[in-house]
This record gives structure tokens, sequence and C-alpha cells, in this order.
């Protein structure tokens, strides 16, 4: 009887230790487990300067969703977004990817418009501003100056 | 760094340099290529040169600009979600004050052309909106990627943006304004945009 006490507990203890990885491997690798609460749209840049899927999408600074993919579309890099149901973005937003300090990562930033129509679940940020290359400045710069 | 190539690019802004074989011909681009070549034509006319003849150029650049421009389409993407909140009066206070505060800006940069050669060097036309993608390269052989937004109006495409280098001027007065009419109030942005443009500095 003793015995079986002690099995059961070990037993317990291994499923709950089990649950909590799984939550932790689910959490920290910002995976969606029971699909994705709210909607995508999309936005086309020149270049996306390594943009990652996962990357954070802020507004004013506040992150609001996350990039769900970023594909090659007619040489260009094609980035889909996820934004909950209640982040409205405008027609005349434009979404700008931008480096977290000088050399850190990269996240999408949307400016958010005035205009009246709203981009639709799988519509298009058309105003874009694809990541600034410092190396390509640099050199222009310098070569310019010769 | 990047200050500076924003200070130095405008100068080439609307300077086009036909060069036969690299056009591409109809829509947009012939639009803004109509534009530009009327702007070179006021810039690098010898009468226009003179002192007294700055008013009656800087007049015509003016004008040949606001043909091609949508002024209330650029002021209203840059006040963007304060646009709604103002009165028909003061939209067209702001219209007047923005385009004032571009031409302020970019006039001189303008007026100093000198030769550089503007490229025509794709467009890309999706429904109403079309880009045009321009390539000025300087007497340095710099080349400044310039890339004009428009959007068609009764038959006609008028830029509501331009982004040089990858950066947007409609997003660049977007933030700052918004910054400004966040901390303070739209009238605090109306009195510095008044400033601005009556100012020297």
């Amino acid at each position: 009887m003793k015995k079986f006490d002690l099995e059961l507990a070990v037993g317990v203890f291994m499923i709950i230790g089990i649950i909590c990885l799984g939550y932790l491997s689910i959490k920290l690798g910002k995976m969606e487990v029971f699909g994705d609460k709210g909607y995508e749209i999309q936005a086309i840049f020149s270049n996306s300067g390594g943009l990652k899927s996962g990357s954070s999408v802020v507004i004013a600074g506040v992150e609001v969703g996350r990039v769900k993919r970023v594909a090659l579309d007619d040489y260009q890099a094609k980035v889909v977004l996820n934004l909950p149901l209640n982040v409205k973005i405008q027609e005349d937003a434009i979404a700008s990817i931008k480096t977290k300090g000088l050399i850190g990562e990269k996240y999408v930033e949307i400016t958010p418009g005035g205009a009246d129509e709203l981009i639709e679940p799988g519509g298009r940020i058309r105003d874009t501003q694809s990541a600034i290359d410092f190396e390509e400045i640099i050199s222009n710069y310098v070569f310019g100056k010769i | 760094m990047i200050c500076k190539r924003l200070i130095m690019v405008p100068l080439l802004f609307f300077m086009t340099l036909v060069i036969s074989g690299s056009s591409i011909a109809g829509g947009p681009t012939e639009d803004v290529r109509k534009t530009t070549d009327r702007l070179l034509a006021v810039v690098s006319d010898p009468a226009m040169k003179s002192a007294d003849m700055a008013a009656e150029r800087a007049r015509r650049i003016r004008k040949a600009v606001d043909e091609r421009f949508d002024w209330k389409e650029m002021s209203k993407r840059t006040l963007a979600r304060h646009w709604k909140k103002r009165t028909e009066r003061e939209k067209e206070e702001f219209i007047d004050l923005f385009g004032k505060l571009l031409e302020r800006t970019y006039l001189d940069k303008v007026e100093s052309y000198s030769g550089e050669k503007v490229l025509y060097v794709g467009e890309k036309v999706d429904g109403k909106y079309g880009i045009v993608v321009v390539k000025i390269v300087t007497k340095k052989d710099t080349e400044i990627l310039v890339k004009y937004k428009l959007k068609n109006k009764g038959g006609e495409w008028l830029v509501y943006d331009i982004s040089i280098e990858g950066v947007s001027l409609v997003n660049n007065y977007r933030k700052q304004f918004n910054s400004i009419m966040t901390r303070s109030s739209y009238e605090d942005l109306i009195k510095k945009l008044r400033k601005k443009v009556e100012g020297k500095d």
C-alpha cells in the first residue's frame, strides 16, 4: 500500500513536470496552440533587413502584434503581420522596418494614418519603408565625398 | 549621416534630365517627367538666373510643383488621425502652411540645380496607385534613389508622398507632427509651422 502511494506521487509529479515543460516551450517559442486570434495583413518591402517571423509589430512603441511570415515575392520581401482584431489599421498607414538600437533586432513599426477606409483582413499596407542599410548609407557618403 | 543625406538629397528632388533609352512611356512616369522637365526649364533658364528674377522663378517653380503635387492628400496623410478632428478652415490653413514649409525647405535645393542627371528606372501601377522610381546621378557619380508615390485622380497622376533613399517624407512629418500634437496641441503645431515658414532660419 505504502509503495503504491509513492509510485502514484512520482507519477503525478512527472506529469506536472511534463505539462510545465510543454507550457514553457510554447511560451518561450511564442507558438500559438489554439489557432491565431486576430487577423493578418501584408506589407511588401524592398529590403526586410533580416526581419524574422516572431518579430514584434509596434504602434507608438507598444507591441500590438507579431510578424507571422517573411517570404520572397517577386524579389521583394512579403511580410505577413498578425494583429489583434481590436487594432484597426487605416488604408494610409505606413509600415517601416526599424532596428532596436544601432545593431539590435528588427521590428515593424506602423504609423497610423487618417483615412476612413480600414485595411481588411488579408489586405495590404501600401506604404512601406524598408530597413535602412547603414552600411550602404555610409558607403554612399564615403564614396560621394571623393 | 542620414541627416546630411536628407539635406543634400532633396536638392535633386524634382530634377530631371531626360536620358534617351532609359525612359518608360505613359502613365505616372510620363506625368512626373512632364513636371520635372518644366522645372528644369525654369531652373536652367539663364534669363531666370538674375537676382531680380528670383521671385518670378520661385513662383514658376511653385506653379509647376503645384500641378503635380496633391497638397491636400499630403497634408491629410501627414496629419493622419488628427486630420479628422480639424475644421474645414483649419484644414485649409494647414494645407497652405504645409505647402509653404516644403517650399521653404526645398526651394533653395531646387534652385541650386547644376546638371544632375535623372533616370527613370521603374514604374509600378496598382489600380489607382502608382510608384515612379527615379535615380538621380550627381556629378560626383553618387546615385540617389527617389520614389514618387502617386494616386490617380480624374485621369491625372498626383504625388502624395516621396521617399528618398527609402525615407518617406510623409512618414517623417507624420511622426514629428504627431509628437508635437501629443505633447502640446494642434495650435502649438500651427504656431511652430508659421514661425518656421515666416522665419529666416
